[in-house]
């Protein structure tokens, strides 16, 4: 019954993404399938809402559908949250992108396939993670390679776009290849393509191994784990903003949802996965969030950022699977459950980092923030929204990043607890790790606010910020979330707990409700010292203001004994983060050219800096030019002759035999 | 719980005063007479007198700033055990907020500085960015080092498992306190880090960040750093509380003479030291830092 509601949602999904394209007038049609698909979406979302009420505690398998052999539907509490996850997010994003559409239009470009291809992206997203069927999921998992591919040319004639997305095609192909190889090998392990069977106990072969591997590498390839993330911060800068938001918001986090899955499959018992997770996670968090400080491009930032958080997310399955090595169920569940929290929140707050950015960039057409500044004094709300958004990614109290931090951080204390020997001292080096991240995010965000908000404008603007009501709703729906999420994170908690009910992975080590609640911090204090932050801080400005009240001046700032400061006197943003960055300038890759001043009568002086990727620069494009000059020299074979290719035919054959001549006796 | 309170208002009614027996102590030793031991509360009266100026280029950040500064750490200070008394907050994973809390006063405090659009302002919120990312893993090395050893995360129950008995936890104690006795300095801009006197701005940080600010702003950026220097210094007194003595008045004073004696290195220090260069402060938090490895080091060897 639910079941065929939330169905019946996705066809109004599907439905409203392909009936506009037959209207003529481009504005109703942007109209009509936003809202439709709005309304598709909150149709499916009850159904899922209220399958995660209704469901019976003690199921795994809360409605499995199939219906004839590949269309094969399976309902499971992880699918669930990660469901959730896409159909709340879409919402606003959904807003944001009728926004953006808004623009395009008046230009008369033409934006019904972007559109289309957007809602069709959504409604896949929401197929893929209640696929059963291995095939199945790689057709979506394809679609929904495809399908971003197809809005991410939106401003296809821009080369920067073309030579972008053509990264993001070649790594999620990357992505494919390595499931491909997974779910064959499982295949032929089982004898089944259905997820449902898939329980595979660890034997310590090779095999398993290898299996691990190529589903760790395939998920982490798409999540943007460290070394292999160098198509994140390609793609996100040249997509459109509602396809980034999206992208970052919830793409990436499917690549988690796989994560999840293969261990699913695999049930790993051996720590040293654990271990291997946990370097490759914080190693993602150190450097994503490092990198992220030395960009000048606000999306490219964001996109590092990403990489950070997916770090942070990954620290928690790794403590997760440690747990699972001990088969300790406190650990697991802290673990695990620190993961998904996390994953919800980063989601939250990424979408709206994004939107926030992708407004700006429609106002000013730039996204260097070395260009902006001073925008709080023409987007007063914008500027205060999107700070919501950079105390919450950074980690900090009282909204929600900080909260599912303080769940990770516990996970740490909890595993030292629990396991003792060698493990306090490498949670102790977690915890500095962690901590260390939340010092350079917040130099990251200080950063990212202070020289695109505070200050004077470092260029004359075009045109005057006009912020429509759907830009403000749908930055204004994560903020809101991010603040209520962070003062009763025992709501999200309380969700989490239903999920990881119903994970094997947790179940098998019990799953009644309280035991689980039991094992997770007591918020209750974090709640009552946020409110009473928030009800204290506005009271001593309040205070504040009634002191000053006639004593205040508006007056020029101290300018050093000259007449008034410049914006070009202003720091930028390099030279802010210029100290940090220089500690791992070798990783980071920050070339810097300046011409000297000489002379009596100087020429003219400029100084430029950037930054590149290791692991594009160092790692892909080497190994990618090997492979093309490999294919080059072995170029000069192929000749416009049909007589050399019957040659190289016949020489084939002679081989072929001599071998199997040599392998017979 | 009113002992508490009361101790608190206590805590935070001297905190002005810590400052002020430092700068007595300080011109003491210089051979001056130095001000009175009261004078932080007269400059922070005058303060409060004065009006308050914005820069035309201020934003609502800098009016806000100054209050979520001085707020987050009056919340960071109820989590600390002052002498014995029991902690106005005190809960399982309190000493992650603590860290926390102080991450949001310098989240805050770096953006009011930046509001001005001046560079020296700039200037010294880079540094303060800079210097910040070293602090916490030296918080976490010290502190969290403890409470995976006794594997408790309150503040206050960490501080009651220390017992002094033990040789080892003495080695310990010890070189926890030189690592926090370092991110003080460096957390409150004291001497070898950063000169509270000069008025270059080329070489300040906590000074230069707070150069556009006046009147109650100013008041309340002061007030928040004498706060800070008083919480880092309690913090530090409390690894060598010996609280297994469960006498409330012998626990306050041996709290006020461990300041004290805190208040006399500060002021060694201060006048024995000139400022390092800036680009060898990272080198000695790296330091700081390393000595905290050292510490778990230390612990696990004779633990066994």
């Amino acid at each position: 019954m639910i079941v065929n509601i939330f169905f019946i949602g996705i066809i109004i999904q599907m439905a409203f993404a392909i009936i506009p394209l037959f209207i003529k007038n481009q504005k109703t049609c942007s109209a009509v399938s936003h809202f439709g698909a709005m309304a598709g979406i909150i149709i499916s979302f009850s159904a899922t809402s209220a399958m995660l009420l209704f469901k019976p505690p003690a199921l795994v398998d809360i409605y499995s559908h199939a219906y004839w052999g590949m269309f094969n539907f399976r309902f499971d509490s992880l699918s669930l949250f990660f469901m959730i996850l896409i159909q709340l997010l879409s919402i606003p994003v959904l807003i944001y992108s009728y926004a953006y559409q808004k623009p395009y239009i008046a230009t008369g470009k033409s934006i019904k396939l972007s559109v289309s291809s957007f809602i069709l992206l959504i409604a896949s997203l929401q197929l893929l993670v209640v696929a059963n069927h291995a095939v199945l999921f790689l057709i979506f998992w394809e679609l929904m390679a495809l399908l971003s591919y197809l809005n991410m040319i939106f401003e296809h004639e821009k080369p920067e776009v073309q030579k972008g997305s053509f990264i993001y095609f070649i790594a999620t192909h990357a992505a494919t290849f390595f499931l491909f190889a997974f779910f064959l090998i499982l295949h032929s392990v089982t004898g089944s393509y259905n997820f449902s069977d898939y329980h595979i106990i660890s034997d310590g072969s090779a095999l398993y191994y290898t299996l691990f591997v190529l589903g760790f590498i395939g998920f982490a390839i798409k999540a943007g784990f460290m070394p292999f993330h160098f198509w994140l911060p390609r793609a996100h800068p040249i997509a459109p903003t509602y396809l980034s938001a999206y992208l970052s918001g919830v793409i990436i986090k499917l690549g988690i949802y796989g994560i999840f899955r293969v261990f699913e499959f695999l049930n790993p018992t051996d720590p040293f996965l654990g271990w291997a997770v946990l370097v490759i996670s914080m190693f993602s968090t150190i450097f994503g969030v490092w990198y992220a400080l030395a960009q000048r491009d606000i999306k490219t930032l964001l996109a590092y950022s990403s990489i950070e958080n997916i770090g942070i997310i990954g620290i928690g399955l790794g403590v997760g699977l440690l747990g699972l090595a001990s088969a300790n169920q406190s650990v697991i569940i802290l673990g695990f459950g620190g993961a998904l929290f996390h994953t919800f929140n980063h989601a939250i707050f990424k979408t709206q980092l994004f939107i926030g950015a992708g407004i700006i960039y429609q106002h000013t057409h730039t996204r260097d923030i070395e260009r902006m500044g001073g925008i709080i004094h023409s987007a007063k709300w914008l500027a205060l929204l999107f700070l919501v958004g950079s105390v919450a990614i950074s980690g900090i109290p009282p909204l929600n990043g900080f909260v599912s931090e303080f769940i990770i951080y516990n996970s740490f204390f909890k595993t030292a607890g629990n396991f003792g020997n060698y493990y306090p001292f490498f949670m102790l080096l977690m915890t500095v790790g962690l901590a260390l991240a939340g010092g350079l995010a917040v130099a990251a965000f200080t950063k990212v606010n202070s020289i695109m908000f505070l200050g004077t404008p470092r260029e004359e603007q075009k045109k005057l910020f006009n912020i429509s009501k759907a830009e403000y709703i749908s930055i204004g729906i994560p903020a809101l979330m991010c603040v209520i999420i962070g003062i009763f994170p025992q709501t999200v908690i309380s969700f989490i707990i239903n999920i990881l009910q119903g994970m094997p992975l947790v179940a098998s080590y019990g799953r009644d409700y309280s035991m689980i609640a039991r094992i997770f911090p007591d918020l209750m204090p974090l709640t009552k010292i946020f409110i009473s932050l928030f009800l204290f801080a506005p009271v001593i400005y309040m205070l504040k203001k009634f002191i000053c009240h006639g004593k205040t001046r508006i007056s020029k700032a101290w300018g050093c004994g000259y007449q008034h400061l410049t914006p070009r006197m202003q720091y930028t943003a390099s030279s802010y983060a210029d100290e940090l960055n220089a500690i791992p300038a070798h990783i980071l890759l920050i070339k810097k050219e300046a011409t000297v001043i000489e002379h009596i009568f100087p020429a003219k002086a400029g100084f430029s800096s950037s930054t590149g990727d290791y692991a594009e620069d160092k790692i892909v494009r080497p190994v990618y030019e090997r492979i093309i000059s490999f294919i080059n020299g072995v170029n000069f074979l192929s000749r416009n002759d049909v007589r050399i290719y019957i040659a190289f035919i016949l020489g084939t054959i002679v081989l072929y035999l001599a071998l199997a001549f040599i392998w017979k006796y | 719980m009113l002992t508490s309170i009361l101790i608190y208002i206590f805590f935070l009614a001297s905190a002005p005063l810590f400052i002020g027996v430092v700068n007595k102590l300080k011109s003491r030793l210089t051979g001056r007479t130095g001000p009175s031991l009261f004078q932080p509360y007269y400059d922070l009266r005058r303060l409060l007198r004065k009006e308050t100026i914005y820069a035309t280029s201020a934003s609502i950040i800098s009016r806000i700033a100054p209050v979520i500064g001085f707020v987050s750490l009056l919340f960071a200070g109820m989590i600390l055990p002052i002498g014995f008394y029991k902690p106005l907050i005190s809960f399982d994973g309190d000493i992650i907020l603590f860290a926390y809390l102080f991450g949001l006063a310098r989240f805050f405090q770096i953006l009011g500085a930046m509001d001005i659009g001046s560079s020296f302002e700039g200037m010294g919120a880079a540094r303060e960015a800079t210097f910040a990312v070293f602090a916490e893993p030296i918080y976490f090395f010290t502190l969290g080092s403890l409470a995976f050893i006794f594997g408790c995360t309150s503040m206050y129950e960490i501080f009651h498992s220390i017992s002094l008995n033990n040789p080892a936890f003495l080695v310990f104690i010890s070189v926890a306190s030189i690592s926090v006795f370092f991110l003080m300095i460096t957390e409150t801009s004291r001497m070898p880090v950063d000169d509270p006197n000069t008025h270059l701005e080329l070489t300040m940080i906590h000074e230069v960040m707070i150069l556009d600010n006046s009147g109650l702003d100013l008041f309340l950026y002061q007030y928040t750093s004498y706060l800070k220097i008083l919480i880092y210094a309690t913090f530090t007194s409390n690894f060598f509380n010996p609280f297994n003595v469960q006498n409330h008045y012998l626990g306050f004073s041996i709290y006020i003479m461990i300041i004290f004696i805190l208040i006399v290195n500060l002021v060694w220090i201060e006048t024995m030291m000139g400022r390092f260069k800036l680009k060898s402060i990272p080198q000695y938090l790296l330091f700081a830092a390393s000595i905290g490895i050292l510490n778990i080091l230390v612990y696990s060897f004779f633990n066994k």
